[in-house]
């Protein structure tokens, strides 16, 4: 009986002796930007096609998103969680159309580590020549690896 | 007819008599316990910004089992490099304690077992301010003081040893599954009270209770000793083996 009693009052002294060791801060290793996906799809095929070269320039940006850039599939386009629209200048393989996304944003939590960050609602998109075709695969612009457009170049 | 059936009446009785004779009786203390947690206060000591204060009331139904029920408040604060949060407020877990130490060992001394609980949480959650940056440049929003209500289950294995006579102290490592933190998939709290992270679907936790216990009922409980093995002689078997 004794013994039991000195197991247990041992073990509540291990128990106390766990609560003196802190927890150290952990790091943020999640993604903390929605992007929309733009998957690159070949007009003449319909087949899934990579350009060979794509420059992706923000209007009223002068820092490039992609510069004259292979292999790129999916293209990954951060919106502006500031305004309701966010416009880019895309050059596929030296052809270059202007791209108007519509959208809302709202904010979201990614992790106690990680913060916050805005997700959109993708509402309606326009193109100045209607150079590239486009489809709309998901409205949501979430940090899940989700496909949101085509283009068809 | 009348000798068979005596003879067969005395057997019962023998029977009886015998199993009798190997039971132990254990007088088990039935408590009331009240107890203070220790930890959140001893946490609040090297870290200003959460206060967690909670107690429990448990109420022994038997040797084994007892009912149990914790309430406390937290006031929480945090800060990092893209956010300022707040939550604060009251829970209360509701649930048992099982015991499984054998009444002979615990003798309503000590306590090793497991509890199981459902937790509530009501509480309210603020995010001051929150920064998000990408290639368009920084926005910094703010989310409002919203009141919100958690849900929760617990499994809750620990010890409890009597120090002195009806003053007792053990802990609770509590292994904690969300059932619901309120605010929505976007916005759930980053921590609420009861629970801890609400970022995340499981969690843990420890609490430190200093207990008083006020025995109200002894209750005699009747219990089987193991049953002693007899020892085999391997050596007569042997024999016996080679005689055939």
């Amino acid at each position: 009986m004794k013994k039991a009693g000195f197991s247990l009052f041992a073990l509540v002294a291990a128990g106390f002796s766990l609560l003196l060791i802190s927890c150290a801060p952990e790091a943020c290793f999640e993604e903390t930007n929605a992007y929309l996906k733009a998957t690159f799809y070949s007009n003449t095929t319909k087949e899934k096609k990579t350009p060979d070269s794509l420059t992706v320039t923000g209007v009223g940006k002068t820092d490039k998103i992609y510069d004259r850039e292979p292999s790129v599939q999916p293209a990954l386009l951060p919106l502006d969680a500031s305004n309701d629209t966010s416009e880019f200048i895309i050059r596929i393989n030296g052809i270059a159309d202007t791209i108007q996304f519509i959208y809302s944003s709202y904010p979201h939590l990614i992790s106690k580590e990680c913060g916050y960050t805005f997700y959109h609602r993708l509402d309606t998109f326009n193109t100045a020549k209607e150079i590239f075709y486009i489809y709309r695969s998901s409205n949501n612009i979430t940090t899940a690896n989700e496909e949101n457009i085509r283009i068809f170049f | 007819m009348r000798r068979i059936s005596a003879y067969f009446f005395s057997l019962i009785l023998f029977i009886g008599a015998s199993s009798l004779s190997a039971q132990d009786t254990v007088l088990f203390p039935l408590k009331l316990r009240a107890g203070i947690d220790i930890a959140g206060p001893g946490i609040y000591l090297s870290d200003k910004n959460n206060l967690n204060l909670e107690g429990y009331i448990s109420f022994d139904r038997s040797e084994k089992m007892a009912w149990v029920m914790e309430a406390g408040y937290m006031n929480f604060k945090y800060s990092q490099y893209n956010y300022d949060y707040t939550s604060k407020g009251a829970f209360t877990r509701l649930g048992a304690d099982i015991n499984l130490l054998k009444p002979e060992v615990s003798q309503g001394r000590y306590w090793a077992g497991i509890g199981l609980r459902y937790g509530i949480s009501l509480f309210n959650s603020e995010t001051s301010r929150f920064q998000h940056e990408n290639y368009w440049g920084s926005v910094t929003s703010s989310l409002p003081s919203k009141k919100a209500m958690g849900h929760f289950i617990e499994v809750a294995p620990g010890v409890k040893t009597e120090i002195f006579r009806n003053f007792s102290m053990g802990w609770t490592i509590r292994l904690k599954l969300l059932i619901s933190g309120g605010g929505g998939k976007d916005l759930r709290p980053i921590w609420f009270p009861g629970y801890g992270n609400g970022g995340r679907r499981t969690t843990a936790g420890i609490s430190y209770f200093l207990t008083w216990n006020i025995p109200y009922k002894i209750k005699t409980v009747i219990s089987k000793p193991e049953p002693v093995e007899e020892e085999t002689d391997e050596s007569s078997e042997q024999t016996t083996g080679t005689g055939l």
